[in-house]
């Protein structure tokens, strides 16, 4: 448990956020590089950041939680899984884009800026990066906040009218929303400070904060854990404040897309689960609050996407579910109901890239993205037909692949309090994701070619492009067979979460 | 920090003075004025930061801060977006007579609504002072009004200036919440906003280039 840890000072909490962020600066300023090298940079900045975050990880196994700077950073297990799930998906994005770009952005306005893109893209993994490793609640806002900049411009990348409409809602929307956040986060620090039990400075750690929470009378804290979920829950994905979603998911670069599903909404369902699982104990009212808003966000969310045309659009509110799973795990604050939840959002991470990397080779190879002018593609790209239905099963809950586990460990935890009519919801929308996934899998590789498409010459993406999605699929099906392999960690990121106890 | 060293006429005064930039900021159809609005507002919080200052130091800081980023930063990037253009606002949703009506009644009612439940907002016994309770109603006036631009206006420079009055109102409501926030904090927090403005009008100098307008109703590429 986090109280009985040991604190260690180390520097690796500042390392992992400063050094993409710096690596960003001198990407973004040597415009006159050749290309390879920024993509030789990403690649090997992402690589050092997930070398660092695994042996934080260790660190954190053998006992310790790693502090810096008067313990405005802190790493315990929770933070340390965030960053490896972050580092690892942020590494595979950057080689998988790097064929990508060459493709698609050799063209228009957008091919004289990748020193642009690749800055961007290393500044937005950096911010996220440093919104896991902060303690600060002022900063973890700030931290979310940079995300939403770092990221606006690479929505809108490709500066066309879908892009530029996407990029326009994305970053007016997310703002007003993170606006609540920091109204939340306000309202935290100066009902934890008016306690009069922690002196200024501490007031603002999260670490410090939970221990005086039950003493924040209790308007104070109803008004701010409503601030905290409008705030969170509008970057997180979480229904009624998805709309900006669908439209940045899809129209982003693929790569971006992979980080904005595969990471960034994590990132803030991490914020939220931090800030606002420290009320559980005090108020256990919340957590049927968050319960029926995920249940909601789980139904909706997939309902949306079975209308869909468009893969992209269709990932992207699968996506929305999928997070409103995320949320009733954690939102239940029971140990189990937290395990299932973090070992969904490292699933969802998985799978959710995996499914965008296949769309974005399928786009690679045809330039197509709408469902009704494919069809047929499984002989000529059989590595991605492949991976696609392994992510599409395993993200439906079909056994023995992870999204199995975890979905059914928060059926478990659900059953176990009692909440049946969840548990209920919670299958009727996993059956309705198979229906979904499968669906357009089976269309797009193995129905017939539609009359009037382009020729039959589409190849199977170049290795740069398939050795990411392979390394995703076979990690996917490898935590489906050995569940146990992440429990360490998962174990202990629970016990930050699980703040109702066993 | 003694309150008692507070001006407190002067900051009534500055206080119903910015409620009004506010609503000439969102009922003015030219966006020049407009935006000279917002300013006269910028001007009028880095006062009001300033008075608050002589029995709370750090607020020189946030005072500092937000006269670089308010009164110089924001209004500039707001100029350059429309200049060479025309600068009348695209029919707003409501019209002139129905949004005084809903400012007016949005006005009384968020500044009664905070007046009375300041306890709520502001735990600490200085939140209870008339003072800082005239401030977070202010501060949630100008938070409601930047809200309601944002949501029914169709020009997306005019929305842009709603988020201004939007977030003015957040930082306002920390001299009353936060007042020992540290510089670092404040900094990041008002940083953001600029480079948050910066972003979004150049994303609209975007839309300008490629729809011919920045009417937001245009937008409509995307649905569902």
């Amino acid at each position: 448990m986090p109280g009985e840890a040991l604190t260690e000072t180390s520097f690796l909490p500042a390392a992992v956020f400063l050094l993409p962020l710096l690596a960003g600066v001198i990407v973004i300023s040597a415009t006159r590089t050749h290309r390879a090298l920024q993509q030789w940079i990403s690649v090997l900045t992402m690589a050092l950041v997930t070398g660092l975050g695994t042996w934080m990880a260790y660190r954190i196994l053998r006992g310790f939680v790693l502090t810096t700077w008067h313990r405005e950073l802190r790493v315990d297990a929770l933070s340390a899984l965030m960053v490896v799930i972050i580092g690892g998906i942020g590494l595979l994005a950057s080689v998988y884009s790097a064929r990508y770009i060459e493709e698609r952005v050799t063209e228009g306005p957008a091919a004289r800026r990748t020193s642009t893109f690749y800055g961007l893209l290393l500044w937005f993994l950096g911010t996220m990066l440093w919104g896991c490793v902060t303690n600060n609640v002022i900063m973890l806002y700030v931290a979310i906040e940079a995300t939403t900049l770092t990221s606006g411009l690479l929505v809108a990348f490709y500066w066309d009218r879908r892009a530029l409409e996407a990029g326009y809602k994305y970053l007016m929307l997310l703002t007003i929303g993170i606006t609540f956040a920091l109204f939340g986060c306000v309202l935290l620090y100066a009902g934890a400070a008016a306690t009069n039990k922690l002196d200024g400075g501490s007031a603002l750690l999260i670490s410090d904060i939970r221990h005086v929470v039950p003493f924040i009378p209790s308007g104070t804290a109803a008004i701010t854990i409503a601030f905290l979920v409008i705030g969170f829950g509008t970057k997180a994905g979480i229904a009624p404040f998805h709309p900006w979603l669908p439209d940045a998911h899809a129209e982003a670069p693929t790569p971006i897309s992979v980080l904005l599903s595969g990471v960034m909404i994590k990132m803030s369902l991490y914020a939220l689960a931090r800030t606002v699982s420290i009320f559980y104990p005090a108020w256990p009212q919340v957590t049927i609050f968050l319960v029926a808003l995920g249940t909601f966000t789980m139904l909706l969310g997939i309902i949306l996407a079975l209308t869909q045309n468009d893969l992209k659009r269709l990932l992207a509110y699968s996506s929305v579910s999928q997070m409103g799973y995320v949320l009733v795990g954690i939102g239940l604050g029971t140990y189990l109901g937290c395990y299932g939840g973090l070992f969904h959002l490292l699933n969802h991470a998985l799978c959710k890239s995996l499914l965008f990397m296949c769309v974005g080779a399928v786009m690679y190879a045809t330039g197509a993205r709408r469902i009704s002018e494919l069809g047929g593609l499984r002989s000529q790209m059989p590595i991605a037909s492949a991976c696609y239905f392994v992510g599409a099963l395993a993200l439906a809950g079909f056994p023995p692949l992870n999204g199995f586990w975890s979905k059914l460990t928060i059926y478990l935890a659900l059953a176990k309090a009692g909440l049946w009519w969840a548990a209920g919801i919670a299958i009727l929308a996993s059956i309705l994701t198979m229906v979904v996934m499968v669906r357009a899998g089976y269309k797009v590789f193995w129905g017939n070619q539609p009359s009037g498409a382009a020729s039959l010459g589409f190849r199977e993406v170049p290795a740069r492009m398939y050795v990411p999605m392979m390394i995703l699929a076979v990690i996917s099906v490898l935590v489906g067979i050995f569940p146990q392999a992440p429990y360490p960690l998962l174990d202990r990121a629970a016990g930050v979460l699980a703040t109702l106890g066993r | 920090m003694n309150p008692e060293g507070l001006h407190t006429g002067l900051i009534e005064t500055l206080s119903l003075s910015l409620v009004i930039t506010s609503v000439a900021a969102v009922e003015m159809r030219r966006l020049k004025f407009s935006i000279v609005a917002y300013l006269c507002q910028a001007l009028l919080i880095v006062g009001l930061l300033l008075s608050f200052a002589s029995v709370n130091k750090a607020l020189y800081w946030w005072a500092a801060t937000a006269f670089v980023t308010k009164v110089v930063l924001t209004p500039w990037f707001l100029f350059r977006a429309i200049r060479g253009v025309d600068d009348r606002e695209t029919k707003p949703v409501i019209g002139f007579g129905p949004s005084a009506v809903i400012v007016a009644l949005l006005m009384m009612g968020f500044f009664r609504l905070t007046h009375s439940g300041a306890a709520l907002l502001s735990p600490t016994g200085m939140g209870q002072l008339g003072v800082f309770r005239t401030n977070l109603a202010v501060a949630s006036t100008v938070f409601a009004l930047g809200l309601y631009t944002v949501l029914t206006r169709r020009d997306a420079i005019k929305a842009v200036i709603g988020l201004c009055l939007l977030e003015n109102g957040v930082h306002l409501s920390l001299v009353s919440l936060a007042p020992g926030l540290p510089e670092t904090a404040l900094f990041g927090v008002a940083t953001e906003v600029v480079v948050t403005v910066f972003l979004l009008l150049y994303v609209i100098g975007g839309v300008r280039q490629v729809f011919g307008s920045t009417d937001t109703f245009r937008l409509r590429e995307l649905r569902w």
